[in-house]
């Protein structure tokens, strides 16, 4: 006989109070009157009597009643011979998934991973399907299922496992959403509906660092009936600090002679070092110049900057030194090259000269760290080459011929070209140019003096002036100005009018460019723009919507892939790029990406393209080596299998459930609830009459 | 046959309180001539020499003659003792064990006292009191006296409470004279204040004897059954088993009574113990022989 509840079983001990008040039977019925309580206390009556037990039937069954209540409530039942036989082991489809990723470089992680894998494979019975994959930044298929089922069942795990012992650790960060999603609609994608009986399971074999993409998995919906086992590593416990390039801000002025760099120098929440060295090195990693001593507490970073040595001191890195992890102490450095843009200027006016707009248009493309602004004009000498790649053409005279057809060429190859008219006759010029015929000018005057009165911030270009701290241009007054009107040209928007209603910016679609249209220039006859401080910024905004002066990145990570421009006189040819320890890849000549970043280092490129220096690094956030919190992948919603303690818990809950069923089935508590009530019954007939006979005459006549 | 004492059951029969107390008194005088004390008398005769100041009157020639010394010597009437009876009549005192009251017992021994006293010639007054004082009567020497002196003490005990410093502050209001104050009670009452009040009456002068009269049923708590005990003065009610209880009981009822011994002895007053089983004449003999006690004296203090 088996129990659903016996803790209940502990109410018997209640058996004690019925005995109990048996003892003590009748002791308050007897008063004594005596002459003073003056020298005596309460003393409820002992029982440790010898035979003062009475009415031992009573007592009986009283104390029987107590006992079956609690075997009922105990819920007995008799255990059935239920077919217990463990089921047999269901075959399963498994995806195995690596991490090779840079964080698994540390002490002995790999090996360990290694170990566990293998060990997995060990149990690999021949009915599973295994795929094996290695995954960082990308996923690499090692095993695939058909290649699984294809070799024969004994050599199957041998041939994973020599799969696996041919890869190490990359560079790349880690993207565990990307892994597991693609593993898990790899396994869904095999077929439609899983044949029943079969389990399908992701087993992760990671060092789950804290540095882990993934963002990917939030809202990701998981197919159906597919586990995810988590074997982690047991990484070491050790102090890590982390480099990383800290963004120049974007309007420093470049002051030539005093170069730094700034780093971002990040220690790891669970460090036990704090006392972090950083200093230059060159390629055969000697220190050069003095080292920098930093104070990083654990979990904070430091941004510090760090002087540049002269070039001919050969250093191209930062290393670290005061942690315990090395995989991440160094940092190729290159330093970061300014973006050359051409802005090809057609006039004929002297650029010396404060009356005309050439001057402004000069002094208002400064050299900055991310940019070099150069205005180059078609006569000058050795400027042809670089006029061709302009990425502005600004015009403010009537076009002549040549300078026509410049403007047709960069037209036609989607460049802007900013048009500030100094008479209608400029806009006739311009007009005869093919989609332009549609646009014609007059002059015109102002009473007094005009403003722009209504300005689209909607467009990229007043976009940056949107917020109500930048967007009042009312302080520009205009002098003079064209009637500019382009209705007939299709697309035409007026991105700012007069306040008489006139357009004082036309944004005038032409070929695969645009012109852009000023009503009123900004040379000091026409208006105060030039003088404001709106026109710098304009003038930037016009520059960058054109597609020039994007910004270059300061370096690269793992993975990346780098966009080469070339020379467009090379346009074609093949491009050599050479990593910093000599290994060169060379470039497919119509391909303008480089993709093959995957270890850090410095890279050239040959013949010479924009950029022609770059560095790669390690993503920052491989750095993060502490451990993500346990329940991380759970809270996103990925379907993690329990360990085995937890399915031992599972057993024990399923023994139980089963055990309630057969309970429920016999319900032995009814009949235990029956036989009580009907001792109940007979106590109460025997305790009355009992009574009766106990009673005196004169206490039965009452 | 010289008659022996005389059972306490067997007295109590006798309905009469006086007739009672003349039974144990004659009885009494009749046992007393076996007994190796001889002359007792509570009466008191003095000679003390004579020193100037003092009333030639008193002077007794008669030994002036013999020894040619002037001694002085006190009128007869002087001498005669004057004895207050002090009854406590509270309801702790109708408890009893044996088929009669400590109540019942206090009047036979007071009233046994009372004739005594008047056979000798002496004056009995009486005082009862429970919480209260109930009765007073003066000490006389009448016979009409002593028979209203023992009607006052068949007075059923009725208080509901018992304090014993009340009446013997009243004794030492009332009582200007010298003499003699035997208190009988159960003394089953606080006995902080009791010392005080003790004192006073020796200061005055008075001689003092306490009879604390208990049931045999109070000294050994003789009870076999648990019960719920109830307070005969207050109704409050206990619930006890008297067999977990007897020894801590004995304990503390012993404690009470050495204290109140300890008490009076520190005071020069004299404590007789009289369980409600012993026979009177014993209590009588007991008080003849502790006043005939050559060490003792009354103490006066100061302690006022």
């Amino acid at each position: 006989m088996s129990f659903l509840a016996p803790l209940f079983l502990l109410g018997a001990l209640a058996v004690a109070l019925p005995i109990v008040l048996h003892l003590a039977r009748r002791t308050a019925r007897q008063r004594t009157v005596f002459s003073s309580l003056l020298f005596l206390r309460p003393a409820p009556p002992r029982l440790t009597r010898r035979n003062r037990i009475e009415h031992r039937l009573l007592l009986l069954l009283r104390c029987l009643v107590i006992g079956l209540l609690a075997f009922g409530f105990a819920r007995p039942f008799f255990r059935q011979n239920v077919s217990e036989t463990p089921p047999a082991a269901t075959p399963q489809r498994v995806v195995l998934l690596l991490d090779a990723s840079a964080s698994m470089r540390r002490g002995s992680l790999w090996t360990q991973a290694q170990d566990r894998a293998d060990r997995w494979l060990r149990q690999i019975s021949p009915r599973d399907q295994v795929a094996v994959c290695a995954f960082d930044r990308d996923i690499t298929p090692l095993v695939t299922f058909e290649q699984w089922s294809a070799l024969p069942a004994g050599d199957r795990a041998a041939f994973a496992r020599s799969r696996l012992t041919g890869i190490a650790p990359g560079w790349a960060s880690t993207a565990l959403d990307h892994a597991l999603i693609r593993a898990a609609e790899w396994l869904a994608g095999l077929d439609e509906q899983p044949a029943p009986g079969l389990r399908r399971r992701i087993v992760l074999i990671s060092d789950l660092q804290a540095g882990s993409r993934l963002n990917g998995l939030q809202g990701y919906e998981w197919p159906r009936e597919i586990d995810l086992s988590i074997e982690a590593l047991d990484p070491p416990a050790t102090s890590n600090a982390s480099l990383q390039l800290a963004p120049e801000p974007a309007d420093a002025p470049a002051t030539p002679g005093e170069s730094t760099v700034r780093i971002r120098v990040h220690n790891a929440p669970d460090a036990q070092r704090e006392q972090i060295e950083i200093a230059w090195a060159n390629a055969s990693g000697t220190r050069i110049g003095t080292n920098l001593a930093l104070y990083v507490p654990a979990g904070q970073s430091r941004v510090v900057s760090l002087p540049t040595p002269p070039p001919s001191a050969g250093a191209d890195r930062i290393v670290l030194r005061g942690d315990d992890e090395e995989f991440d102490n160094t940092l190729y450095a290159a330093p970061p090259e300014p973006a050359r843009v051409t802005v090809l200027y057609l006039g004929k006016d002297d650029p010396a000269d404060p009356s005309q707009p050439r001057y402004f248009l000069e002094r208002a493309f400064r050299e900055t760290r991310r940019q070099t602004v150069q205005v180059v004009v078609p006569a000058s000498p050795g400027t042809e080459a670089r006029a061709d790649t302009a990425s502005l053409v600004v015009v403010t005279d009537a076009p002549d011929e040549a300078q026509q057809e410049a403007v047709r060429t960069h037209l036609a190859r989607g460049m802007t070209v900013l048009f500030a008219p100094p008479d209608p006759a400029a806009v006739s010029a311009l007009a005869r140019l093919p989609g332009l015929d549609g646009l014609s000018a007059e002059e015109g005057r102002f009473a007094n003096y005009g403003l722009w009165g209504e300005i689209d911030f909607r467009h990229p270009l007043f976009a940056p002036f949107a917020d109500p701290r930048f967007s009042d241009f009312t302080r520009i007054h205009f002098w003079k100005y064209r009637r500019l009107d382009a209705s007939a040209i299709a697309e035409t928007r007026a991105l700012a009018r007069f306040d008489n209603g006139d357009p004082a910016l036309l944004e005038i679609p032409a070929g695969r460019g645009r012109v852009l249209a000023l009503a009123s220039g900004w040379r000091p006859a026409d208006s105060q723009l030039a003088l404001s401080t709106k026109f710098v910024p304009l003038l930037y905004s016009i520059l960058e919507s054109s597609g020039a002066a994007q910004p270059v990145p300061v370096s690269y990570v793992v993975g990346d892939r780098v966009r080469l421009s070339r020379d467009p006189a090379r346009t074609g040819a093949a491009v050599t790029v050479t990593r910093h320890d000599r290994t060169g890849t060379r470039v497919a000549g119509t391909a303008d990406e480089f993709a093959d970043t995957l270890v850090p280092g410095h890279y050239t490129t040959d013949p010479v393209t924009d950029p022609g220096r770059f560095a790669v690094n390690l993503d920052p956030a491989e750095s993060r080596t502490t451990l993500l919190p346990a329940d991380e992948l759970e809270r996103l919603g990925a379907p993690v299998a329990r360990p085995p303690a937890r399915a031992i818990e599972v057993a024990a809950r399923a023994a139980r459930l089963r055990d309630a069923e057969i309970e429920g089935r016999q319900k032995l508590w009814r009949w235990i609830i029956v036989a009580t009530l009907a001792i109940l019954g007979v106590e109460t007939w025997l305790a009355g009459w009992t009574m009766r006979r106990d009673l005196t005459p004169s206490e039965a006549l009452q | 046959m010289t008659p022996g004492p005389i059972d306490p059951h067997v007295l109590m029969r006798i309905r009469n309180l006086e007739f009672r107390a003349r039974v144990v008194v004659e009885g009494f005088w009749s046992g007393i001539h076996r007994s190796p004390y001889h002359g007792f008398s509570v009466e008191f005769t003095e000679y003390r020499q004579y020193s100037p100041g003092d009333d030639p009157r008193y002077l007794d020639w008669r030994v002036f003659a013999r020894s040619d010394r002037y001694y002085l010597k006190r009128f007869e009437d002087e001498t005669n003792l004057r004895c207050h009876l002090i009854a406590d009549q509270s309801r702790s005192m109708t408890f009893g064990s044996a088929g009669y009251s400590k109540a019942e017992y206090a009047a036979t021994l007071a009233a046994t006292f009372a004739y005594f006293l008047h056979l000798q010639g002496d004056a009995v007054g009486l005082l009862a009191f429970d919480e209260q004082v109930r009765a007073y009567l003066p000490a006389r020497h009448r016979l009409a006296h002593l028979r209203r002196l023992i009607l006052a003490l068949e007075e059923p005990a009725r208080g509901r409470g018992t304090d014993l410093v009340t009446p013997l502050l009243r004794v030492v209001e009332m009582v200007r004279r010298r003499g003699l104050i035997l208190l009988i009670s159960d003394f089953l009452a606080p006995l902080e204040q009791l010392e005080r009040a003790l004192l006073q009456l020796g200061a005055c002068g008075h001689d003092v004897v306490l009879f604390h009269v208990l049931d045999p049923a109070e000294l050994a708590f003789s009870f076999d059954e648990p019960a719920m005990f109830e307070d005969i003065e207050s109704g409050r009610t206990l619930l006890v088993d008297p067999g977990a209880v007897r020894g801590e009981y004995t304990k503390r009822l012993e404690a009470h009574c050495a204290t109140l011994r300890e008490m009076c002895h520190r005071l020069g007053h004299d404590y007789l113990q009289l369980p409600t089983s012993q026979p009177i004449e014993f209590a009588l003999f007991d008080f003849l022989h502790a006043r005939d006690r050559p060490a003792r004296r009354i103490r006066r203090s100061a302690r006022l």
